[in-house]
């Protein structure tokens, strides 16, 4: 059942090149792997698949690896996606 | 780079000077005279002195660090003083590890600078890391941030690492009590296309100078014994939102290639094969295009003075259309092609259209691509000769090296650069 909207977030700019935007609400199942919640976000941006290696990804502000790591969500938790940003 | 330094000398109390000098920090429990003669004791590696290392040397100076390392390969350029903030109009030209060097002597002469004028190489980073109590990333690109990282992790110092690009920036204490190192975090550098630098992305000197700043609290801490906040978490700042957010990292990774348990990592490498990309922030010059599918901007000035029909395309992002422009180009962010923008590819139909009624309509139209460098030029000509010829008629796609920059320093020197 496709019920809790995950808002995710886009950790940064040069993403946005990637995906196309910074922040928006996905309905994703309540109960997901990581590696599936991930799966779901590239459906809407393939482009992400690109740097999977080479993000960070966060659900409610902690780090979760992709994998088998069983997440239960909750209506407006944030899922952040953040690449390493190199200016300075 | 210079020899080995000497030990900074331990002390057992503040003159009369420094009492006054520090006042407001000593007075600060957290801080004290203890942690103020910690603080006199220690020396701190700038890797970059420009946006981020600007205000955190600035900030380390003048709550009186012992010791400061400038590390800096470049020259102070005018594009620089919006957010280099130590660096002034008559430095141009001149090394930034120097300048920050004299800037700061100014603020606190009672420090020792130590400027390095030259990139910080595999071949020399650890011996120069290893002099040093804590190092501060303030650098502008992939293979330095590797090399900064890794040598950290050999050499066992804490690594305060800051970052930024356009109005975002982040922060982390790396290889610091159990915390992850940079490479358990990105095993792996991100494709080279998909990194931008604040040449090509911009970034508001406000937000290296906040970042610059917390990284300068960061070091601070750690030294006067106070500890870091940010082992273990990365601080994300999005200036506009205006919202910090503290992501908690995953530990150090046991199977880390560097800090893990058995490291294949045991040396500096070569950096930039292994991010497939160059040591600076400046663009590097893609190559996409066969030569025969390429002009230069003096070609391309030729053929504008022989009034030869054709198509300008400039792909430019729109922001940077707005700063400045050939009149006579039809602009289409290269954005709007990748995404077959349906009114942007009318408008290129359109202008085709027009162009072809000035010509016999026998040989293939010529499309001449333009963006700023000569990058994304390339990828819009592939995006072009893909295009269906029945809709687009005969076209022939060719992209202009170098790009709006080359026309400015080599065609038309009042036309501005950016």
């Amino acid at each position: 059942m496709c019920q809790p909207l995950a808002s995710y977030w886009l950790g940064h700019t040069h993403h946005v090149k990637l995906a196309g935007l910074r922040c928006e609400t996905l309905s994703v199942p309540r109960e997901i792997t990581s590696l599936q919640l991930w799966e779901e976000i590239v459906k809407v941006h393939p482009r992400l698949a690109l740097i999977r290696d080479q993000v960070v990804f966060a659900v409610r502000q902690e780090y979760v690896l992709l994998g088998d790591q069983l997440l239960v969500l909750q209506p407006g938790d944030e899922v952040a996606i953040i690449p390493p940003i190199s200016g300075g | 780079f210079p020899a080995e330094l000497p030990p900074l000398p331990a002390r057992s109390a503040l003159s009369a000077a420094e009492i006054l000098r520090y006042s407001r920090q000593l007075v600060l429990p957290e801080l004290g005279v203890r942690g103020q003669l910690r603080l006199a004791r220690s020396s701190v590696l700038v890797v970059g002195c420009g946006g981020l290392g600007c205000p955190l040397a600035q900030y380390l100076a003048a709550a009186g660090v012992g010791r400061l390392g400038l590390v800096d390969h470049d020259v102070v350029e005018t594009s620089n003083l919006q957010r280099q903030v130590l660096h002034g109009e008559a430095r141009r030209g001149r090394p930034k590890a120097r300048s920050a060097a004299a800037a700061l002597r100014r603020l606190n002469s009672a420090v020792q600078y130590v400027p390095y004028r030259g990139a910080l190489r595999p071949r020399s980073a650890l011996r120069l890391v290893r002099q040093y109590d804590i190092v501060a990333d303030c650098s502008d690109n992939v293979p330095t941030r590797y090399l900064v990282s890794d040598a950290c992790v050999l050499a066992g110092k804490p690594l305060v690492s800051g970052s930024a690009l356009r109005l975002e920036g982040q922060l982390a204490v790396y290889n610091y009590r159990g915390g992850p190192c940079y490479r358990c975090l990105f095993p792996e550098p991100p494709p080279p296309d998909t990194v931008t630098n604040c040449a090509d992305g911009g970034v508001l000197g406000v937000v290296t100078g906040i970042i610059g700043c917390m990284q300068a609290l960061e070091v601070l801490k750690i030294a006067s014994g106070m500890g870091s906040s940010f082992g273990g978490y990365m601080l994300m700042f999005d200036a506009l939102e205006g919202r910090f957010r503290n992501i908690k990292l995953r530990p150090r990774k046991a199977d880390c290639a560097v800090c893990g348990d058995n490291p294949s990592v045991t040396c500096l490498q070569d950096y930039e094969a292994f991010c497939g990309s160059s040591a600076t922030d400046k663009c590097r010059a893609l190559r996409l295009l066969p030569s025969g599918d390429r002009v230069s901007v003096q070609q391309y000035k030729e053929l504008l003075d022989a009034r030869v029909p054709h198509v300008l395309l400039d792909v430019r992002p729109q922001v940077e259309a707005e700063i400045c422009r050939l009149q006579h180009a039809l602009h289409i962010p290269l954005r709007s092609l990748e995404e077959k923008d349906e009114q942007a590819l009318q408008r290129l139909q359109k202008r085709i259209c027009e162009e072809k009624q000035r010509t016999d309509d026998q040989t293939p139209l010529p499309v001449y691509v333009v963006c700023k460098l000569g990058n994304d030029s390339q990828k819009a000509v592939k995006i072009l000769q893909e295009l269906p010829a029945e809709e687009f008629g005969s076209v022939l796609a060719k992209d202009i090296k170098g790009g709006l920059m080359a026309w400015a320093t080599k065609i038309d020197s009042t036309f501005p650069q950016y």
